[in-house]
């Protein structure tokens, strides 16, 4: 890969010092927003301390973008002070909805894949850029339910909203595969489906396994399948920065390294079949 | 347009939000019938993914911004206990940071948390300790600039103290507990009820937090400097405790004291 921005990890506070003994070993971070939207204290300090080395996304899980509540006005200037501190590479939430009434679930609920939903998605979007000045990058996420009243499918419909909203994409593999087993769905053609020009970033993480359904945990590494499932991405989206995700179990962040160097192993595998050949 | 825009109640997609809510907060079955069975797990198994999670997520955050509460209570009361605040005060705040804030009035005031007001008392200490960790950051005012104020301007003295700094008064010896919380098995950490209640100061002078316990006197004399009363003032504050001849000395020496130990962030005269 050409761009400076390519195999990142998520910035958790276990890692803040094992990440100054280890230098340069990713090319970005990607950070929990809200983690940040706090007055001071050592948060912000280390979030000042290693945004002067490493390029940063900020990556959001109380958008709401999908709720019937209105947009939260207070949350949004947070979110755009919080980018004038960072500069962030690019800003991004997930496609759903986190709760309503004023009440905050802190879980990424599903919406339903209808063409009311679309509508109601696409307006919000692009009040939000309005609001932020920049495009917005918004996650598959992983469900466990199908509604009934889904009319598309989620390719379709995320396909849809971004060139509707002209926002942007956060494929995260992982979540294809978990959504494609619980819903029986093609996870392949789900990438397939996905406008290459707006996949902005990837996603990579594990998951847990219940036999009937496959939870999105977090606290694992990353299977197989998904492994192969992150090469169809790489073919199909070249130079889309990657990260891997992990919110529980940490481990150690050479670790985390070391899993990342798989993602590098499978991005320069496709690269180099896609090279030209040398004459024989 | 205002950014937020209209609330929006009308349509299926309205309907559906809050049956799913509905049932994640008091379990109401209106959602069951908008989602299918796959051929793998009926939608009851895969609702509960969100009910279930749901729950522990919230737990854990409780467990995490109360260690010294967990340690008192044990996992299986901790679990009642946050599952029973869970129910009574949903989170109203995007992030989970301050959905914790309310436990000590929730503890202290519901039957039957309320026969421990002991663990109340640690919930109010460790919130007021997270508190200070992420408080405003501020620069505590140096011990020259005092000394090289001239006389006249003790009269009209005032201070403030740091963002960070509260003043808390405990029945329990609370904060020596808190302290002790990894030492013994969950469940067993006892704080024992204080021969008088006492004060305690939290701050946070640079990156680190800190707390002690506060003298009488002290506490007194410190609530009115919060209250920005003048230096004149203060030394009155002292005199039922130490006399009028001594209570200037006694103020002086405090105010010294705080100074040192990083606690006062502004003064004017
Ligand atoms: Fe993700």
């Amino acid at each position: 890969m050409s761009s400076q921005v390519d195999f990142g990890l998520g910035l958790r506070p276990d890692h803040y010092e094992e990440i100054v003994a280890n230098p340069g070993r990713v090319t970005w971070f990607e950070v929990l927003s809200e983690n940040y939207m706090v007055p001071g204290g050592r948060p912000l300090q280390w979030l000042d301390t290693l945004r002067r080395d490493y390029p940063m996304a900020m990556h959001g899980v109380s958008l709401s973008i999908g709720s019937i509540d209105p947009l939260d006005r207070g949350y949004l200037d947070a979110l755009k002070a919080l980018t004038e501190r960072i500069e962030p590479l690019w800003v991004s939430d997930h496609l759903c909805f986190t709760g309503l009434r004023g009440i905050n679930m802190h879980d990424l609920l599903p919406l339903p894949y209808t063409e009311e939903a679309l509508d109601h998605v696409a307006e919000r979007v692009m009040r939000v850029q309005d609001h932020l000045g920049r495009r917005l990058v918004l996650e598959n996420v992983s469900s466990y339910v199908t509604y009934a009243a889904s009319e598309l499918a989620e390719w379709d419909f995320i396909a849809g909203l971004a060139e509707r909203a002209d926002c942007e994409i956060l494929l995260d593999v992982n979540n294809v595969y978990v959504s494609a087993f619980n819903h029986e769905f093609d996870a392949y053609a789900f990438l397939r489906a996905m406008p290459t020009k707006r996949v902005r970033q990837f996603h990579l993480a594990g998951h847990l396994h219940k036999g009937t359904h496959i939870i999105d945990t977090h606290d694992h590494p990353i299977i197989p399948d998904v492994w192969d499932l992150y090469a169809e991405a790489v073919r199909l989206f070249p130079d889309v920065p990657t990260m891997i995700e992990r919110d529980a179990n940490i481990p150690p962040y050479v670790d985390l390294l070391a899993e990342l160097d798989t993602a590098r192993d499978i991005a320069l595998r496709v690269a180099r079949g896609r090279a030209p050949k040398a004459a024989e | 347009m205002s950014v937020g825009g209209p609330a929006t109640n009308a349509g299926s997609l309205g309907d559906l939000q809050r049956a799913f809510q509905d049932y994640l907060l008091s379990g109401s079955d209106r959602l069951t019938a908008s989602v299918h069975d796959t051929r793998k797990a009926d939608r009851t198994t895969l609702l509960e993914v969100y009910r279930d999670g749901y729950a522990l997520r919230l737990i854990e955050v409780l467990a995490n911004d109360y260690p010294g509460v967990m340690a008192m209570a044990g996992p299986a009361d901790f679990d009642y206990m946050a599952r029973s605040y869970i129910a009574a005060r949903p989170s109203r705040h995007p992030s989970v940071r301050w959905f914790g804030k309310d436990l000590a009035d929730f503890l202290a005031s519901t039957p039957p948390f309320d026969r421990s007001p002991a663990v109340a008392e640690m919930a109010r200490f460790e919130w007021t300790l997270g508190d200070a960790f992420d408080s405003p950051d501020a620069t505590p005012v140096g011990a020259d600039a005092l000394t090289a104020l001239p006389s006249v301007a003790w009269e009209t003295l005032s201070f403030t103290t740091l963002p960070s700094l509260h003043l808390l008064a405990f029945d329990f010896d609370v904060p020596r507990a808190w302290q002790r919380r990894d030492e013994q098995e969950p469940g067993n950490l006892a704080a024992d009820r204080a021969e008088a209640p006492t004060s305690w100061v939290i701050w946070r002078p640079q990156l680190t937090s800190n707390f002690r316990s506060l003298a009488a006197d002290e506490a007194t004399m410190l609530a009115a400097l919060m209250q920005e009363c003048p230096f004149p003032e203060l030394c009155e504050c002292l005199a039922p405790s130490v006399g009028e001849s001594g209570a200037v000395a006694r103020a002086a020496s405090l105010l010294r004291s705080w100074v040192e130990e990083g606690m006062i962030g502004s003064f004017r005269h």
